[in-house]
Parts: C-alpha cells; sequence; structure tokens
C-alpha cells in the first residue's frame, strides 16, 4: 500500500476508534458516499475495533465475521496464512455435528432464534469470538448452520485474532492495539500494523490448553465434555517425565496447519505410525500344561508404546 | 488380530478396543459425544510412555501345517472412519511333535 495512503487510513481509524459512537457519528455528518463509509467501517473500522477492546457487543454475524477477518494478515504473512487455511482453525465449525445437535439432545433447540451464547456451549472454542456479540449472532450462527450455509460456515473459523489477540495472554486481558506473538516485542515500520508484543505463554502447552481442554466445562447449564487433551497432557505425559509442549509437536517450526489434519487419512496414519510403534512377537510350541497332552499353540505377543504428549485416542 | 491356516480358514479372531469411556453422570451407561459425555468413567487409551501389551494364545488344529497371522492397529475416531496405523503379518510354520 502507498504510504501516504496507509498513514491517511491510519489517521482516519484512530480518529475514528477513540471517539465514542464513532462510526455512527462519521457515518451521519459525512459528505462522504455513504457506500464507500459503510465499506470503510466494515473492512477496516471493525478489525481494528477488536483490538482497541470496545466494549459494546456486536449485533450482527457480517460485523463479527469482519472483526475477525484474517485477509490482511494475507498481505504479508502469505505463507503462515495458507498453512492455516489448511488447517482445522480454518473451519472449526464444519464437520463436528453442531446441526445435529441443535437438532437433538441437550443442545436442541426449536429454531435458531433460541440459540444464545449461553446456551450453544460448543462456540466456548469453536467460535470463541462470540464472547464479543450478542445472543442476536448466537441465533444467525444457528440459522447458518441448520442451514447448512457452507460459504459463511467457512468463515467461521479460529482466525489470526483469536490466538494473536484474545488468547494471546492469559495473565490479564489482551491490551488495546497489541498483538501476541511469541518472539520479542517488535514496532512495525508499516503505521497499519499494530504493535506486536511478546507473550511467553504463545511457546507453551498452556496456551493450546485454552481449548484443547481439560473436561467438562461446568460453567453451562449443562456440562459437556468435549475436549480432554490439555487434561492428558498435564495429569498423565508430564507425571511420566514427558518435556515437550504441544507446539513441539504439532507447531514445527510454527507450521500453522497444526497437524493432523483429518482429512488427509495418509498423513494421520504416518503420523500415529511415528508416535505408537507396534511390536509383534510370535511362538510356535506345544505346551504341555496336563502331563501328556500337548496342544499345538502359537503365542503371539504385542507391545504397543506412545511417545505422543497425551492419551490416544483423545480430543 | 487373526490367524488363519494356510487353506485360508480363520481359525483364530481377536480385537482390543483402547479408548477412555464416559458417561453422562446420570446413570452408568457409556454415552458417545461431546454434548453426552461428562465424566471419563474407565479409560483403556493408550497413555503416553506406558507401553500397552498383550498375549494371545492361538490353539492350532492338527491337520495344520502353515499358520498366517495379522495383527492390525487402526485409529477409528468415529465408527467407520478407519485410519491404519500399522499390519504386521507373520506366517509360523507348525512342528509336528
Amino acid at each position: 500500500m502507498n504510504p501516504k495512503l496507509a498513514n491517511k487510513r491510519n489517521n482516519l481509524l484512530y480518529s475514528l476508534s477513540r471517539s465514542a459512537l464513532p462510526g455512527i457519528i462519521f457515518y451521519r455528518k459525512s459528505p462522504w458516499p455513504r457506500r464507500l463509509l459503510a465499506a470503510l467501517w466494515v473492512f477496516i473500522f471493525l478489525p481494528i475495533s477488536i483490538c482497541n477492546g470496545s466494549d459494546r457487543k456486536i449485533e450482527t454475524l457480517n460485523q463479527l465475521i469482519q472483526m475477525y477477518d484474517p485477509s490482511s494478515c494475507k498481505e504479508c504473512h502469505e505463507e503462515i496464512y495458507s498453512q492455516w487455511e489448511s488447517s482445522h482453525h480454518a473451519r472449526s465449525i464444519m464437520g463436528i455435528f453442531m446441526d445435529r445437535y441443535l437438532k437433538k439432545g441437550i443442545l436442541s433447540v426449536k429454531g435458531p432464534g433460541e440459540a444464545t451464547a449461553k446456551n450453544f456451549p460448543c462456540f466456548k472454542c469453536h467460535f470463541p469470538q462470540m464472547e464479543k456479540a450478542t445472543d442476536k449472532v448466537a441465533a444467525e450462527i444457528a440459522a447458518v448452520i441448520l442451514k447448512k450455509d457452507k460459504v459463511t460456515m467457512q468463515k467461521l473459523n479460529i482466525s489470526c485474532l483469536v490466538c494473536h489477540h484474545d488468547k494471546g495472554i492469559i495473565h490479564g486481558f489482551p491490551e488495546k492495539n497489541v498483538l501476541y506473538a511469541p518472539e520479542g516485542d517488535e514496532e512495525y515500520p508499516e503505521e497499519n500494523h499494530l504493535r506486536v508484543k511478546r507473550s511467553p505463554i504463545m511457546k507453551r502447552s498452556v496456551m493450546c490448553g485454552q481449548c484443547h481442554g481439560l473436561g467438562p466445562n461446568f460453567e453451562f447449564e449443562y456440562p459437556i465434555q468435549c475436549a480432554t487433551l490439555y487434561g492428558s497432557y498435564l495429569h498423565a505425559y508430564i507425571p511420566s517425565g514427558g518435556t515437550r509442549t504441544c507446539q513441539d509437536c504439532h507447531m514445527k517450526e510454527a507450521n500453522h496447519t497444526c497437524p493432523p489434519n483429518f482429512n488427509d487419512k495418509k498423513d494421520v496414519s504416518a503420523r500415529l505410525a511415528k508416535a505408537l510403534p507396534m511390536e509383534v512377537r510370535t511362538l510356535s510350541y506345544a505346551p504341555q500344561l496336563t502331563p501328556g497332552s500337548f496342544v499345538q499353540t502359537i503365542i503371539v505377543e504385542t507391545r504397543i508404546f506412545s511417545k505422543a504428549g497425551h492419551r490416544i485416542p483423545d480430543g | 488380530m487373526t490367524a488363519t491356516s494356510d487353506q485360508g480358514k480363520k481359525i483364530f479372531e481377536t480385537a482390543k478396543i483402547y479408548m477412555p469411556q464416559s458417561t453422562n453422570s446420570l446413570d452408568r451407561s457409556m454415552v458417545y459425544g461431546p454434548t453426552e459425555k461428562v465424566a471419563i468413567i474407565r479409560d483403556t487409551s493408550i497413555q503416553p510412555f506406558r507401553p500397552k501389551e498383550e498375549s494371545f494364545a492361538i490353539k492350532v488344529p492338527g491337520d495344520i501345517g502353515k499358520v498366517n497371522v495379522e495383527v492390525t492397529l487402526t485409529y477409528q475416531p468415529r465408527p467407520g472412519d478407519i485410519y491404519p496405523i500399522h499390519k504386521v503379518k507373520r506366517e509360523i510354520l507348525i512342528e509336528s511333535y
């Protein structure tokens, strides 16, 4: 982007984000064409406002999607973006049978309008952005899931800002206008790039443990037990002398595909074969367990060893 | 694990399932799915650094000279959704005594 233009855009963004009702006032008073302003609001102001920690809850799904839209990150971090794009994080709502849960069982609703952030606990990890939105948005998402609107569902994901802002620190709350990264602090020369702060947790398993959890989520009306991986890591792997982190195996060299990719059967099989070496020993003989009575027998002994950092299977 | 004679007749078959098993904590029946599970009640999954060892004894009928043993390890996140992990084959000659 032209630096002058970027500068101008930036100044505009900051002046917008610092006023109490920035978009609305600007929208009403400005002589600029309203479509242009609306586009500015959706595509530029919203992604910035998330890092500004606005307390106002988002009212529409489209706004929420735009707020977390990772496409501006793609401009410079192309490789990481394409890795992320092929990861399960990029499709956190797809293929997990949420439509089934909305239709039957303890999470079922009579219609999408009944779905709220509280009674739809899957949001906690599969779309944590919901924390910033109203129940109206929850209802919109339920409608999208029930209609199997795959185009919109693909936009509901664990995008860059979820990990690099919202979940980027656990000691205190994420700061305004800051992104978190595992390495050192950095001020970017590009004025439209948010300041990057070092967050040590991003290299540690606790980062992943925020979603890849401990077991039952008791904070909901009906507790559900989705992810138990981090619990297994803490209480089985670590006590057995394990020293590696989730990132050591699932984000080697900052690989944002975060394998395994369950759509790639060959790769999953290869990873499991490496994590679970199996030995088979056989013995053919004729035991005489009661005198004079021989029974031709084959003994097959198997030994499966686990090098994984958690139980297998787990979720 | 299966064992077949050199004529192709199955003489032994068995399977072991390693998995955490949960209930909804209201009764003692095992349940599937994150919306149903509340607590793990038994866990036979493969734990880090703790080998799973099994021993199978296969009685071989007298007229068989060779047995083919096949041991497979697969991962099934859902019934029918199978990811192969290992397949080990052994050919065992039966010595008459």
